[in-house]
């Protein structure tokens, strides 16, 4: 069983059964394949290199757009401007966290530096926004209705293996941040 | 972690180039650029209320009474006004809010309610 993250003389530190590690990494795998961007044939290559995305189009993947949100409520136009600007290279430094907490994943025991914490942090955040695209919590009741399914043993169907996987991965999200505003508390 | 970015940085840093240039001209840039925009961080079911507050602390600089004040009032009121500033510096705070996974989205300030209740950085 997974052990909380904590804050002490070593770091922030945690520890993760083997079957706990593969789940995440299969996870991370998961969100980085959503994140890839599509090559198209006849892109600009100059364009790509510069973080330029001129055939961007809003995700029609709700969980997607939830990574990738519009920069403005009320302006289509506007928003799609701004992500053919910033898409890329926002897709990009998604996957790079994610990348990196699935490199700390070799290991049972956890010890992570704040930077890496901070990518951690990041990367089960992204996990936890699309398992919750995939479990349809719209609202706070729909996410106390997830919360309350703690028993691995009612795991019988996708959705509540799901709903399992998501309240794993908000428990050892929360320890975490948990740990950073201790890290935060002791730097001040 | 990118710290908080100078009010009117964008601008200063073209007034300053410009010094040489009528007066006339840098107060044109000015009223250019610097047409107040908000940040706007909103609520949603999923994003634990620490890890906003943290990011809050940790990107902006935010104390940690700020922070939580703010991050109660997106979980309270849908929505808060979390930064303000010319509109690429917003914009610049949205990915970066974007990259954490906050729903952000940048908004003009209204006339009316232009800097009042939006906390200031």
């Amino acid at each position: 069983m997974a052990k909380a993250f904590k804050y002490g003389l070593k770091g922030i530190t945690g520890y993760l059964e083997p079957a706990e590690r593969e789940l995440l990494r299969g996870l991370i795998d998961d969100v980085i394949s959503m994140l890839e961007p599509e090559e198209q044939a006849g892109q600009d290559p100059l364009a790509a290199l510069v973080g330029l995305d001129m055939d961007v189009r809003q995700p029609s993947d709700r969980a997607l757009l939830r990574l990738l949100p519009n920069v403005m409520k009320d302006d289509d136009a506007g928003s799609l401007e701004f992500r053919q600007l910033t898409e890329r290279s926002l897709r990009e430094s998604k996957i790079g966290a994610l990348r990196a907490a699935s490199m700390g994943l070799d290991r049972n025991e956890l010890s992570l530096t704040p930077e890496e914490a901070r990518l951690w942090s990041m990367a089960l955040n992204d996990i936890r926004l699309v398992l919750a695209e995939r479990l349809d919590i719209r609202d706070e009741a729909d996410a106390d209705h997830v919360h309350a399914m703690q028993d691995w043993s009612q795991a019988e169907d996708v959705e509540s293996y799901l709903a399992l996987v998501y309240n794993f991965t908000t428990w050892l999200q929360e320890s975490l941040v948990q740990s950073m505003m201790a890290a935060l508390e002791r730097k001040d | 972690m990118t710290t908080t970015v100078a009010t009117g940085s964008f601008a200063a840093v073209d007034v300053e180039e410009r010094t040489d240039t009528a007066e006339q001209t840098s107060t044109a840039h000015l009223t250019a650029s610097d047409v107040p925009w908000n940040l706007v961080v909103w609520n949603d079911p999923v994003n634990l209320m620490s890890y906003v507050s943290f990011v809050f602390q940790s990107y902006f600089g935010y104390s940690e009474a700020k922070a939580n004040k703010l991050m109660l009032e997106v979980h309270r009121k849908g929505r808060s006004i979390v930064a303000h500033g010319a509109k690429e510096q917003v914009e610049q705070h949205a990915v970066a809010m974007h990259g954490y996974g906050l729903w952000a989205t940048v908004e003009k300030a209204s006339s009316a309610g232009a800097g009042k209740d939006g906390p200031r950085g």
